[in-house]
């Protein structure tokens, strides 16, 4: 019942027994943190607090202390936006749609690219916020009756439909991850010691036994939370693609910014996913599960989107060019050749140039490349943002309100911050979450461990 | 009878029911019955209330009390105790009045508000002046302007006026008594019971003198209509007759004679037949310049020449002319073809500030029929009265100590004088030394006197602006300060009773013979103008008594120009007064310095002008750094042996080569917080003359600019429509103002038809539109003070500006034409590239077009429909709506908007002390000038044009109250208001009678980005140029 | 039939799926009642070996999602086109029909969050999961390794252990 096919390389390395698997994954949780997490974790709480300081000193001056001006509206703070959001994707795509798709390589990389979502959303989600000039009234964007009579939200507007998909989007991955995270708490909390820890693990475990019919509607449930977040992924970076998609804006006002967008977040989400799991892998040695064919799966994944994106870019040229239209038509060129010239050439160059490379199986199985590779591609994700905000603004209609943009130090800060508080929020979860679906994982260690795989074959003989 | 009536108050009254009785009886209390109970011992001891009873009272008592004390905090607000009349609350009164500071002079009307001046507009009952410019217009801000000197001061020690008066008396007294001379050193007087005041005070003294002194002057002009006239004035500039208008460096419609020519051009350049033409010689480029229909490039020094040039051609005399290189005179000899072709109906106007030019032009004039049909001799204008020769003279007086005592009334001598002059050390030469002024100034500094006067708009006063019209001004509120008016301290000194007013009132009686319009001291007062015949008996000083006007010297004249000509050397710098901030008497008023040059679109700064060849070749540069701001050169500047530091350098197109241009009136150093140390002081190297030769730059590091234009070319789009007359004339609409077509499934559809929905209800209610004449539009910038002030708009200062953050609801862009364009790339075969490269450099001598743009109030506004708060929405009168306390400030809406008018307040402009200096809300007396019927916006939210709906609601009111549709003129924008060329008209659509309704139906007609299918309320006209 | 020694239960411990998946079926063929197993991961085929009725979790979540379109659906007609319909860029608010496209996107939103949230809440409910609420396996190896098998003694309890040893388990343990 558990045969798979010899040729499929084994997902699990070495000779591992379920056991193992559990004291594997607990280890990080069990054990003390070595030095190189604590060097990482102040570093990251530096810039978090770096951060904090530049966004209330940003609510308490006014939006001013950033480099904005009457032309360019918006530019770090939405770029950091859908940069975070676009992260933000590939996390609940690969436990959604490999799930579906009964992909089991997903099993060991999903708990950690799950979290990677959220953490990136949750950054992503600061942006809309501290961008508003009165933060203060930033409950006017729910549709809750209020004083002000019967004044409701807009619906028509974009930046209404971002509140409510970001919202969903965040509220189901965290459902999504935590209902998967039930039993693997429960695994740590049976094999706690020390009593704080079992208190603690016994209140997120919320008591879970392994009942069998609670594990029949646990993957029941997975199944349809699945089902559903497929759909709702690909909707959150539509949405967030119509802010711009249905504007006025030569260089927003884009039919093909949905799938574009999609393409690209799970571009850079893969990306991110990739950086991340190179370095829990190392740090904690999970060299058996996330092992080099994991790697390489998910290189592939970012070359194909990688190109994806570099289709859409030409695309957007063309339709400029075959429009007709002098403003859509100035507006590429501008963006190749103006005075931004240099964002456009990064983005062109990390997105759609570099991901090439991934066609050689020598450089995608070579985990320092794909570390460094996968940290282009998202200074070249964050560019193509960078591009599309600011250089569609400062240069639209009227050559009178043609304006530059330039960050000012509180711009700067408030991204760094967004990172430091990312990796704060990731090197917490490593040291306190199982930070590999062990029980999910476990169904797959007979079909795809390396040793049961050798029987298999052994068995194939004679 | 009617006493013993009696009154029912009910029908039981009627039939005298008990119970009435009863009631009637407890209606009153007759006595407080305390006898009833503390009256007898033994009662009060078998009363009930015991000790805790009593306590128990007490306890509630105090807890009431306590409970009745948590209130919100109490906002005093006074009542009237006796309301006047005529003012109720919230409804503003309007009272005529006239601003003369010796160089602007302008009838207005002062909108007050529960007795505080907060608004000026035009008089329409003036004939002369009555229009408004951005100066007029700020100049309510100057009265609430905390710097202004708020006491009489002697030696930095504030002292008391009757005692200051008689000292000064006194010591002028025993000056005279020495046999010294008594000055009076004033601006140009034209006031002409201010004029008698004098003339008593004269006799006074044996040896008095009155000296005028204009800061920018016209003294030259005014000696050669002394000789030919005989009267130290200029003739009245009849545009409205003029069918050609050529001015030699003359900027008519900015700084020239004092005399507002606007409206009159804007007549006689109305489309169609019989267009005026414009043909404009000129160095810098002006206002005027950018305006005309050809300019030709010239350096000041050939202007004389190229005016005898002029007048050779037309007289057919042969006068010797200066070196004129062949590229002038084929231009020169156009104009003169053309002045022919258009005798008596034509004028040359000369500018600049010498005899012979104008000697020169006058002889044009002459020989072409011009006087008196256009240049009228028998109308002259008084504006304009400064004696160059007068003041220096004066100056050699004192510093020989042979003057006693001087008294300064409104001039600022020690910073309008070249410094070569010596004013400062001679004054100080002179015993006695009292000055009038509204603030301790440059000048103020040197005076033993520092007396307050009072602000126009709380003093009374006369005018005689011409010689046949006449105007008065009223106080529209009680002097802020403990300050006087000049008159007042004149009449101490003669010893004259009462108050100036009664004397005013007094001398209207007996010498102002009003002719046309109304008669009588109220209704004079009420219009604030009336016409006189000719001028009242007490004369003018300056003038001498009537005699034969002896024949121009124009070969002399010829002569002269001809020595200019050659005589000029190196570099030539040509003195210029800025829209804005003009001769630098409101430097002070932040509105003002706020107010991008209508050319260079520079606020808070002036600068020398350029052309790119002469830059190039002396290494100066101008670039935008990457944040937009724009940096450039500054360097040391020297004219005639007097150095000027750290004067800023901006490359102007157009520009001559080998001119510079510099603007007079900053570099204040005592004016106060908004204007010291902005700029620098053009005065300083200005040698009355209004041009200079031998002029030398050399490079002094880089300088910060505040620009609020950094793209300075239409790109080849169709933002400003334009079109040669000739076509315009010729031609059909579709040709020269084509309407964007969509290529639909219903067949080719415009954009106003082009409609995914169907619309909502455009018609009960009215549909408020406004129309922007672009043929019109000169650029002065009146309507952008107006909306400044009309709307409470923020002023943010230079760094804020710089960073291109200017919060101006109206903004009137400036456009340059390119040599490249489409044509040019195709035969050139340049690619796209290089042609918007190219495109985005402005041609060396461009076309101008300025182009006001505000909110569009869009139809189908996309700012609308992006706001997540539904913080901005649609009325049915096709007005765009902003509700500010429901914003929260995403901005999406202002990137959102195609048009760019939408502003965010980036920061609490009201509280920050970063705006303390600049803006007037957070200045005690500044504060008043606010608007009370429009919000001041919060920090963090979005602010736009609201087509002034305070005004449209209360012309619906007024119509509503009078029981009829609103009709023309009911509701009147600030903009439209204030603009003296009517290029804005504003109305209801719906009112088929309306001019708006026709506006819209012209050819003419377009709106603007019209393809973005915004459907726009406002429309512009296109703008014909009168091309040869 | 009625049993002499009240609610006596057997658990017997495994260490292999595959051994118990087997142990289950051989031991509901002898027709005894299985009242629960535990097992530290999901056991592809176990519940129809136990003979679970499959859950109907699936449609709830489907209601779930029709409730939050129609939430979205009436939510966006009363606050556009109903309480306060205002002329937004001239989008047509006259009818939510001609308003709808621009619903879209919330319409589904709301049914995708309904869906989800409300089916996990049901989820924890009907399973009785809650922050705090003390473990439900009786033994605490069976999230790490071992699986369990518990079941109610009715009849011969001693048969019953003999057949649970037979089917392979390593551990038997009689509990009150």
């Amino acid at each position: 019942m558990h045969y798979e096919s010899p040729i499929r390389e084994p997902l699990i390395l070495g000779d591992k027994s379920y056991h193992d698997i559990t004291v594997d994954v607990a280890k990080p949780v069990e054990t003390t943190a070595p030095r190189s997490w604590w060097v990482a974790f102040s570093l990251a709480l530096v810039l978090f607090l770096w951060g904090v300081g530049c966004i209330l000193y940003t609510i308490g001056t006014g939006i001013g202390v950033w480099g904005l001006n009457k032309t360019v509206g918006w530019a770090w703070d939405i770029t950091n936006f859908v940069w975070w959001v676009g992260i933000g994707h590939a996390g609940t795509l690969i436990s959604a749609i490999l799930l579906l798709f009964k992909q089991k390589w997903r099993l060991s990389i999903n708990r950690s690219a799950e979290a990677m979502t959220i953490f990136s959303v949750i950054q992503a989600a600061l942006f809309p916020g501290i961008h508003m000039g009165r933060i203060w009234n930033a409950y006017f964007v729910f549709p809750i009756p209020n004083q002000f009579g019967s004044l409701w939200v807009n619906f028509n507007s974009p930046l209404l439909w971002d509140v409510f998909a970001i919202s969903t989007y965040f509220s189901v991955s965290l459902v999504f991850w935590y209902v998967g995270l039930i039993p693997d708490f429960a695994m740590i909390r049976d094999r706690a010691i020390r009593p704080v820890q079992k208190h603690i693990y016994t209140i997120l475990s919320f008591g879970w036994g392994g009942r069998a019919k609670h594990w029949q509607r646990f993957e029941e449930v997975s199944l349809i939370l699945a089902g559903l977040a497929t759909p709702l992924v690909l909707s959150v970076h539509t949405i967030v693609s119509m802010d711009f998609a249905t504007s006025v804006i030569p260089g927003w006002h884009t039919t093909i910014f949905p799938p574009y967008f999609v393409a690209g977040a799970i571009f850079s989400g893969f990306a991110m996913v990739q950086t991340l799991l190179i370095i829990t892998r190392k740090l904690f040695h999970l060299e058996d599960y996330i092992t080099i064919q994991h790697v390489e799966m998910m290189n592939i994944i970012i070359m194909v989107t990688g190109s994806i994106v570099g289709v859409a870019y030409l695309t957007e040229l063309f339709i400029a060019w075959y429009s007709g239209v002098e403003y859509e038509q100035y507006a590429f060129l501008n963006r190749a050749t103006g005075p931004y010239w240099w964002a456009y050439l990064s983005m062109m160059t990390c997105n759609v140039f570099s991901p090439q490379f991934m066609w050689f199986k020598k450089l995608r199985t070579n985990l320092i490349f794909t570390f460094i590779l996968s940290i282009v591609v998202n200074i070249g994700m964050w560019f193509e943002r960078f591009v599309i905000i600011v250089t569609s603004l400062h240069r639209d209609y009227l050559p009178s309100s043609w304006s530059m943009f330039s960050p000012t130090f509180v711009d700067i800060g408030i991204f760094l911050g967004t990172i430091g508080f990312f990796f704060v929020l990731f090197l917490l979860y490593a040291r306190t979450f199982p930070v590999i679906a062990q029980a999910e994982l476990k169904t797959a260690l007979k079909s795809s461990g390396e040793n049961y795989k050798k029987e298999h074959a052994n068995h194939g003989h004679h | 009878m009617a006493t013993n009536k009696k009154y029912w108050k009910a029908f039981e009254d009627l039939v005298d029911a008990p119970v009435v009785q009863k009631l009637r009886e407890n209606e009153f209390a007759e006595e407080i019955p305390v006898e009833d109970f503390l009256g007898d011992k033994q009662k009060l001891e078998s009363s009930s209330t015991t000790r805790r009873d009593f306590l128990k009272y007490l306890g509630f008592s105090t807890a009431a009390a306590t409970l009745a004390a948590c209130e919100a905090p109490i906002i005093e607000s006074i009542p009237y105790v006796v309301k006047p009349e005529e003012l109720i609350p919230g409804i503003p009164n309007f009272y005529a009045t006239t601003y003369f500071d010796g160089f602007d002079f302008a009838s207005v009307l002062v909108k007050t508000r529960e007795g505080r001046p907060i608004k000026i507009e035009p008089n329409p009952e003036a004939t002369f002046n009555g229009t408004t410019s951005a100066r007029i217009q700020g100049t309510v801000l100057s009265l609430y302007d905390s710097g202004r000197l708020q006491g009489p001061m002697k030696d930095g020690q504030s002292t008391n006026w009757d005692s200051a008066l008689a000292e000064i008396k006194k010591e002028l007294t025993t000056q005279a008594g020495n046999g010294k001379q008594v000055v009076l050193l004033t601006g140009t007087v034209i006031s002409p019971s201010l004029k008698a005041l004098i003339a008593e005070f004269a006799a006074i003294f044996p040896n008095f003198r009155h000296v005028t002194h204009d800061a920018v002057s016209a003294s030259g002009k005014l000696d050669f209509y002394q000789k030919t006239i005989g009267k130290r004035a200029l003739p009245f500039i009849n545009l409205s007759k003029a069918k050609l208008i050529v001015g030699v460096g003359a900027d008519f419609l900015g700084d020239h004679t004092g005399q507002a020519m606007m409206k009159e051009y804007g007549m006689v350049r109305k489309p169609g037949k019989g267009m005026a033409r414009h043909i404009q010689v000129e160095a810098n480029m002006t206002l005027t310049g950018s305006n005309a229909d050809k300019r030709v490039k010239l350096k000041p020094s050939m202007h004389g020449s190229a005016l005898t040039y002029i007048y050779n051609g037309v007289s057919g005399s042969s006068l010797s002319v200066g070196a004129l290189d062949d590229m002038a005179k084929k231009q020169l000899d156009a104009i003169i073809k053309e002045l022919q072709a258009n005798r008596g109906q034509s004028v040359v106007m000369a500018g600049g500030n010498d005899e012979a030019s104008e000697a020169m032009a006058f002889a044009i004039n002459k020989a072409l029929g011009n006087v008196p049909s256009v240049v009228d001799t028998d109308h002259l204008v008084y504006l304009r009265q400064g004696d160059d020769k007068a003041v220096s003279s004066m100056v050699n007086d004192m510093k020989s100590g042979s003057v006693g005592g001087i008294i300064t009334v409104g001039v600022n001598p020690n910073y309008t004088l070249n410094p070569s002059l010596g004013y400062a050390e001679a004054v100080a030469k002179v015993p006695v030394r009292a000055t009038f002024t509204d603030r301790l100034d440059e000048s103020a500094g040197l005076m033993t006197y520092a007396l307050p006067l009072t602000h126009f708009l709380e003093s009374w006063g006369d005018a005689m602006p011409t010689s046949k019209t006449y105007a008065l001004s009223q106080p529209t509120i009680r002097p802020l300060f403990n300050t006087k008016q000049f008159e007042e301290a004149l009449m101490v000194w003669i010893g004259k009773d009462g108050s100036y007013y009664d004397y005013l009132k007094s001398y209207y009686n007996q010498n102002i013979d009003v002719t046309l319009g109304s008669k009588g001291w109220n209704q004079v007062l009420h219009d604030g103008v009336a016409m006189v015949a000719e001028e009242p008996v007490a004369e003018d000083t300056n003038t001498n008594p009537e005699e034969e006007a002896p024949a121009m010297d124009l070969s002399g004249a010829a002569a002269t120009l001809k020595k200019m000509a050659d005589g000029a050397k190196g570099m030539e710098i040509t003195f210029y007064t800025k829209a804005g901030v003009g001769t630098g008497v409101q430097a002070n008023n932040p509105w003002l310095q706020e107010l991008p040059d209508p050319i260079t679109r520079i606020s808070w700064d002036n600068y020398i002008t350029i052309s790119r060849k002469d830059a190039e070749e002396l290494g100066l540069f101008n670039e935008y750094n990457s944040a937009g701001a724009l940096n450039g050169s500054k360097v040391t500047l020297t004219v005639g042996g007097q150095t000027l530091e750290n004067v800023p350098v901006i490359i102007q197109p157009g520009q001559t080569h080998g001119t510079i241009g510099l603007a007079v009136g900053y570099g204040r150093t005592h004016s106060g917080k908004a204007a010291n140390g902005v700029g620098v002081n053009a005065y300083s190297v200005m040698n009355s003359g209004s041009w200079a030769s031998d002029a030398s730059i050399a490079d002094a590091g880089e300088h910060e600019f505040a620009t609020i234009q950094i793209g300075h070319t239409m790109m080849g789009r169709k933002i400003v429509n334009e079109v040669s007359l000739s076509d315009f004339l010729s031609k059909d609409v579709s040709e020269w103002n084509e309407k964007p077509v969509f290529e639909t499934y219903r067949g080719p559809l415009t954009a106003d038809e082009t409609n995914l929905w169907d619309d909502f209800d455009h018609e009960t209610m009215p549909m408020w539109n406004m129309s922007i004449d672009l043929n019109s539009c000169i650029g002065c910038g009146a309507c952008v003070v107006a909306c400044h002030l009309e709307n409470n708009v923020p002023v943010v200062g230079k760094q804020e500006v710089r960073n291109l953050r200017d919060m101006h609801w109206l903004r009137i862009d400036r456009y340059y034409s390119s040599d490249m364009n489409e044509e040019v790339a195709a035969e050139q075969g340049i690619g796209a590239i290089d042609k918007f490269q190219a495109m985005e450099e402005p041609a060396e001598s461009p076309e101008v077009v300025f182009q006001p743009v505000m909110c569009q109030h869009c139809n189908h506004a996309p700012c609308e429909t992006v706001c997540p708060v539904a913080a901005t929405s649609h009325s049915a009168e096709g007005l765009n709506h902003m509700a500010y306390n429901r914003c929260i400030g995403t901005r999406y809406c202002a990137n959102n908007c195609p048009y760019k008018v939408r502003r965010f307040n980036w920061f609490n402009y009201i509280g920050n002390e970063k705006f303390a200096d600049v803006n007037p809300t957070q200045d005690q007396y500044g504060k008043m000038v606010l608007n009370p019927d429009v919000t001041v916006r919060s920090r963090g939210v979005m602010e736009k044009c609201s087509m002034c709906i305070q005004r449209i609601q209360l012309g619906k009111l007024e119509a509503k109250k009078e029981g009829r549709p609103v009709k023309d003129g009911d509701v009147i924008t600030a903009c439209a208001q204030a603009c003296p060329t009517h290029a804005i008209t504003f109305g209801n659509v719906n009112d088929k009678e309306s001019v708006i309704t026709q506006a819209k139906e012209d050819h003419r007609a377009y709106h603007l980005l019209e393809e973005v299918g915004t459907q726009p309320s406002v429309f512009y006209q296109t703008k014909v140029r009168n091309r040869a | 039939m009625a049993t002499t020694e009240h609610s006596l239960k057997v658990h017997a411990l495994y260490d292999d799926d595959d051994v118990l998946m087997n142990a289950v079926k051989s031991v509901r063929e002898k027709g005894y009642h299985i009242e629960d197993v535990y097992s530290p991961f999901p056991i592809h085929g176990l519940d129809h070996a136990l003979g679970l009725r499959p859950t109907r979790i699936g449609i709830a979540s489907f209601l779930y999602g029709l409730t939050g379109l129609t939430v979205a659906i009436l939510m966006t007609w009363y606050m556009m086109n109903h309480d306060w319909a205002q002329n937004i860029g001239g989008k047509p608010s006259f009818t939510w029909g001609l308003n709808m496209p621009a619903f879209v996107p919330i319409m589904f939103e709301l049914t995708v969050f309904f869906a989800a949230h409300a089916m996990v809440w049901t989820f924890l409910a009907v399973n009785g999961l809650y922050p705090g609420r003390k473990p439900m396996n009786p033994d605490p190896r069976v999230t790490d390794d071992k699986f369990l098998m518990e079941l109610p003694v009715t009849g011969d309890k001693d048969a019953l252990i003999a057949l649970l040893k037979e089917t392979g388990a390593i551990e038997i343990a009689e509990k009150e």
